[in-house]
């Protein structure tokens, strides 16, 4: 028995050291499937031939990232080199104390971080001022709206006759609902919702909150979801989806809706900024060059509704070559490396990636972007924000079904976000 | 009661196979009779015709002198017992009595009438909440019966039913067939492969051999004038011996040369057997006609000598296998008595007045007057 | 008293069944006894440790929690549901297949492929088929002068929809099943009854139905206890909305465990599920034995 015991020990071993060392020349980095995800892809055979490092990108629908995610976080070795994340598992990660602090990186090798956004440095960048991420993509919400329809004269007749208003590119919210109304002609509706629970309908309708002058909670982490502003939010989100809305929206994903967008079904869609760019794609859109993007509107002209949304990258505790993936990261958010992103379609975080004359000679659109991003209000961050967008998904759907109403389904959710800051030890 | 005719029935199967082809037969109202052959014959489709459960593809079928051809089933006012019986399993042994009645509408008084007068009959009155599962073969066999009975058809259709039965058990349930069709007098046609059954139940046989009838007769008179080389090994163990022979003429007479020796033609059947004289024929002896005591052969008893190769003692008979030099073995049924032993050479007298002769191009039987 | 023989012949069978014994206390007993161990504790995953032991108060927490109570009545309703739906068109396929001579292969093949698709394959290609203004379906419809049918975005429309699917991709389980009993029937009876003047309605009722008892019961408890368990089509096609219309146990527990990062409390949940399932095969392995 020892005998035979020992060639196959042997045998083992040497396995396990030829994995080993396999393994501290592999970065694996697990990714959602966006375009963003695409455009680092693409750019990664350059990575590889510089440092001959194996780069391998496991990418995986948004649903499964943080089901996969978490096992590897908690084990003391995990298999992901760097891992992106979302900005509302930024408290989560943080407080979980899975990520690990960038500080020493940054110093050692001069990274600059001060040309990022500082909206997005504060969403998925430094907490309490230790930096755990760089902001990799921003998804702040935008208004998609179609270019033609504003442009025709028909219309713009038809407009000023019917509310003695201008047809333009919406200043304020309620110019929006009027346009939203007007547009609404047999199979032509002027919205698409993304009704579907939970982060779907919790980030757009996020929007339509600021948009309406409302706020998740004020500064001592209590509710005012149960505000006027918030119920009138709801009341514009229900009719949105059920008068001026395509049949379904209260079960769309965020790309069955953008195809209704994308095939000229509405006049408008409220949604990540990233698919400003897929708008002009011809493989997936019907209404290439006839797309804009705006802040979504606010109560007055020059506050925005848009809801901020970014991804970050970090490197969890877990890594199992944290040098390698700060290698990667110095430069994959290099300007270069990011200005080739935005150049492919990317959304970027940093300010001279947007100011960048090449890329605002390819994306005149970048502009729009850069306003929207700087105007946009943020989700609360904290441990529980997922399970806060569970509630609210779950709030929010059950109200434009029409089982709650506007004010029972806030004040439910309002509840359950004291309760959760409150576990948190948030509330003042 | 009825009388059943098959008039030129055949059964044909897509693609041209006959399991059953032109039968014609009568069975008289309230006769007993016996479907005999090998398995695959076509005694059971035959049955099944009759029952309804196949459809005949030409020719009619006609039940009390009407045509059921495209009767259901049900409506032809017949039952059937099958080989395994075909009980309800979750039905108790009265469910199962009862449950064509019941599909009728009968008078619950009358059906429990019936019931207790065929439980009775049949001994399963003790068993009558019982299921099937708690119930041995033989109760089973009675049940299936039972059911049969309570429907007082016109005449019963019984498809190999003893077939699952043991040696015993057969036995008995033979002589309760009997004593049952003697009672009630109701036409009967059983299937079988056993041709003790045949030979002891029924009051005709009808042998059928690939999916054909080859011949229709009492019990006795099929055994004793076989139609055919193939009835005539069927019949009785050990069966009638073949024997490949030459029929030749010898002065006046005849004589039959087999491998053993030559047993010259009896007076009588030289008439009809001259015409093949000079042929090859196949000679059928009955072991039984071999005879120990020359008085025993009757008047037309010739010597046989020959050596005993295997004794089969029996009881009260011993079957002796007897060589003959340059052909194959032949058997013989002697008494009991006999001291006989393997490698003996024995004596034997052959009844020659019960000699047939069989063409062998045709295998039928050649025509000899019948009794001598 | 054991004889000799009877100690070895014994001590022979558990060392052979000894490597499978332990393979499955690896990979089942163990994690099951880890998370029932676990439910007895305030476990996140955030703060991931045995300190809080609790006892029984996340089972007293989930059974008082009233998204749960909902989520256990959906769920006794999609089971119920699909399970009498499956059953009747499954019966009456597998009646109509029974007597198919001809190409019965062929509809084997046929009915098997929905079975031989992943769940989640299923979901995302019925999603697409059934989008409200964009899917076929309603596309099909309309040239009919139907709809457009909102499938997705009406709670009660959800719920049927749902089902429809789970229908759709299912029901051939139920099919092969009752089929294979149905064959395994023995002819005799029926051609019997034929004689005995039952209809071919009354030999259903009478033979068939009774015969096929054991096999029916067993079939349709191991839907239900699949049908339990049911989460892939409800996780891609609805996330339990709209509302929560289609909010299932198992995909409740999986929010608890993966959203709310409370193990222990998902652990109770699925403690609660098992002891419903383990009753449920208990009885199922009852009536098997006595088949």
């Amino acid at each position: 028995m020892i005998k035979l015991l020992k060639p196959l020990c042997a045998a083992l071993v040497s396995t396990t050291a030829l994995a080993s060392f396999a393994h501290a020349e592999t970065l694996t980095i697990l990714m959602e499937a966006v375009p963003d995800t695409e455009y680092v892809q693409a750019l990664v055979p350059e990575f590889e031939k510089e440092t001959g490092i194996d780069l391998e990108i496991e990418v995986v629908n948004y649903a499964e990232m943080h089901t996969k995610l978490v096992p590897q976080l908690v084990a003391r070795e995990g298999s992901y080199s760097l891992i992106v994340v979302d900005f509302y598992w930024v408290g989560e990660f943080f407080k979980a104390g899975w990520m690990m602090p960038l500080d020493d990186y940054i110093a050692k090798d001069g990274f600059d971080v001060s040309p990022y956004v500082p909206a997005m440095m504060d969403l998925v960048g430094a907490i309490d001022g230790t930096t755990y991420m760089l902001p990799f993509y921003n998804y702040a919400m935008g208004m998609l709206y179609r270019t033609d329809l504003l442009e025709d004269e028909a219309n713009k007749s038809a407009f000023k006759e019917a509310t003695g208003m201008d047809l333009k590119v919406p200043e304020t919210w309620d110019e929006y609902l009027k346009q939203v109304a007007f547009f609404t002609k047999g199979d032509m509706k002027g919205v698409v919702n993304q009704g579907l629970r939970p982060d779907p309908i919790a980030m757009e309708w996020s929007n339509y909150l600021f948009a309406n002058g409302g706020e998740y909670m004020d500064d001592t982490w209590t509710s005012t979801l149960t505000s006027d502003a918030a119920v009138k939010a709801l009341d514009d989100y229900k009719t949105n989806i059920d008068k001026y809305g395509p049949v379904g929206a209260a079960s769309f994903s965020f790309d069955e809706a953008f195809n209704v967008f994308a095939q000229g079904g509405a006049y408008s869609y409220i949604t990540y900024n990233f698919f400003r760019a897929a708008a002009d794609d011809p493989s997936s859109s019907q209404v290439v060059g006839k797309t804009g993007i705006a802040p979504v509107p606010g109560v007055e002209p020059g506050k925005t509704g848009s809801l901020n949304g970014a991804w970050g990258w970090a490197i969890p505790k877990s890594s199992p070559n944290p040098d390698l993936a700060w290698q990667f990261l110095k430069w994959v958010e290099s300007k270069d490396v990011a200005v080739k992103r935005a150049l492919q379609g990317g959304s970027p975080t940093r300010t001279d990636v947007f100011d960048d004359p090449a890329v605002l000679e390819k994306y005149p659109h970048m502009a729009d972007l850069k306003a929207l991003l700087l105007g946009s209000h943020n989700f609360p961050t904290f441990t529980y924000t997922p399970q806060f967008v569970e509630v609210l998904g779950r709030e929010l759907s059950l109200a434009v079904t029409g089982d709650k109403s506007s004010a029972d389904a806030l004040a439910a959710a309002a509840e359950e976000f004291n309760e959760l800051a409150e576990k948190d030890g948030l509330k003042k | 009661m009825a009388s059943i005719e098959l008039r030129s029935v055949s059964k044909a199967y897509d693609g041209g196979v006959h399991a059953v082809r032109d039968i014609d037969l009568s069975i008289a109202d309230g006769e007993f009779m016996i479907f005999l052959g090998p398995s695959g014959c076509g005694k059971s489709t035959t049955l099944r015709m009759i029952a309804g459960l196949e459809t005949a593809t030409a020719g009619d079928i006609l039940i009390g002198g009407e045509r059921v051809n495209d009767l259901d089933p049900a409506k032809r006012d017949i039952s059937i017992v099958f080989q395994n019986y075909a009980l309800f399993p979750h039905m108790s042994v009265r469910k199962n009595l009862s449950f064509g009645l019941r599909l009728k509408g009968t008078p619950r008084a009358e059906i429990e009438r019936r019931i207790g007068h065929v439980s009775k009959m049949m001994g399963i009155d003790e068993l009558l909440d019982r299921r099937p599962s708690q119930l041995s073969g033989g109760q089973r066999q009675r049940v299936a019966l039972g059911r049969a009975l309570v429907r007082e058809p016109q005449a019963f259709l019984l498809d190999e039913p003893l077939s699952n039965l043991d040696a015993k058990l057969r036995a008995v349930m033979r002589t309760e067939l009997i004593k049952l069709h003697q009672r009630l007098g109701t036409t009967m046609v059983h299937v079988t492969h056993d041709q003790v059954e045949a030979m002891t139940m029924g009051e005709r046989i009808c042998i059928m051999k690939d999916g054909e009838v080859v011949q229709v007769g009492a019990p006795l008179e099929v055994y004793t004038n076989p139609a055919d080389t193939f009835v005539a090994g069927f019949l009785a163990t050990p069966s009638m011996n073949l024997m490949p022979a030459r029929l030749e003429a010898d002065g006046d007479g005849l004589a039959i040369h087999l491998a053993a020796g030559t047993i010259a033609v009896p007076e009588p059947f030289r008439a009809a057997y001259a015409p093949y004289a000079g042929q090859a024929i196949i000679a059928g002896m009955r072991p039984e006609d071999f005879h120990e005591k020359p008085a025993e052969a009757g008047p037309f008893g010739q010597l046989v000598e020959t050596t005993i190769e295997t004794v089969e003692a029996l009881g009260p008979e011993t079957i002796l296998t007897l060589s003959q030099p340059g052909g194959t073995a032949f058997a013989a049924r002697v008494s009991a008595a006999g001291t006989s032993r393997a490698g003996d050479k024995i004596r034997l007298t052959y009844d020659a007045g019960k000699l047939h002769l069989f063409d062998p191009r045709t295998t039928k039987r050649i025509a000899r007057p019948l009794s001598v | 008293m054991q004889t000799r023989i009877e100690a070895a012949d014994q001590r022979f069978g558990w060392m052979l069944s000894a490597p499978g014994l332990m393979l499955l206390g690896a990979v089942i007993g163990f994690p099951i006894a880890w998370a029932l161990f676990t439910s007895l504790f305030d476990y996140t995953l955030i703060m991931p440790s045995y300190d809080n032991f609790v006892g029984l108060d996340n089972y007293v927490t989930a059974l008082g929690d009233k998204e749960f109570g909902h989520a256990a009545w959906v769920t006794l309703t999609f089971v119920a549901a699909i399970v009498v739906v499956e059953f009747s068109i499954g019966f009456l396929v597998a009646l109509m297949l029974n007597s198919t001579e001809r190409g019965r292969g062929i509809y084997y093949i046929i009915l098997l492929c929905p079975l031989l698709m992943n769940p989640v394959v299923v979901g995302l290609i019925w999603r697409m088929l059934l989008h409200p203004t964009l899917g076929i379906v309603n596309y099909l419809l309309g040239l009919v002068g139907l709809g457009p049918v909102n499938w997705l975005g009406d709670p009660t429309n959800a719920f049927i929809t749902v089902v429809l699917v789970d229908v759709w991709h299912q029901v051939s389980f139920m099919i092969v099943l009752l089929l294979a009993g149905l064959s395994a029937l023995p002819r005799e009876p029926y051609e019997a009854a034929r004689v005995e003047g039952a209809s071919t309605l009354q030999s259903f009722w009478h033979i068939t139905l009774p015969l096929m008892r054991p096999v029916i019961v067993v079939t349709l408890l191991i839907r239900v206890i699949f049908a339990i368990k049911t989460y892939d089509i409800i996780y891609i096609m609805t996330r339990g909305g709209p509302g929560d219309a289609t909010d299932l146990i198992s995909y409740f527990i999986y929010r608890r465990a993966f959203v709310g990062l409370n193990l222990g409390e998902a652990c109770a949940l699925a403690g609660l599920l098992l002891a419903v399932i383990v009753a449920m095969t208990a009885y199922l392995h009852r009536v098997m034995r006595k088949v």
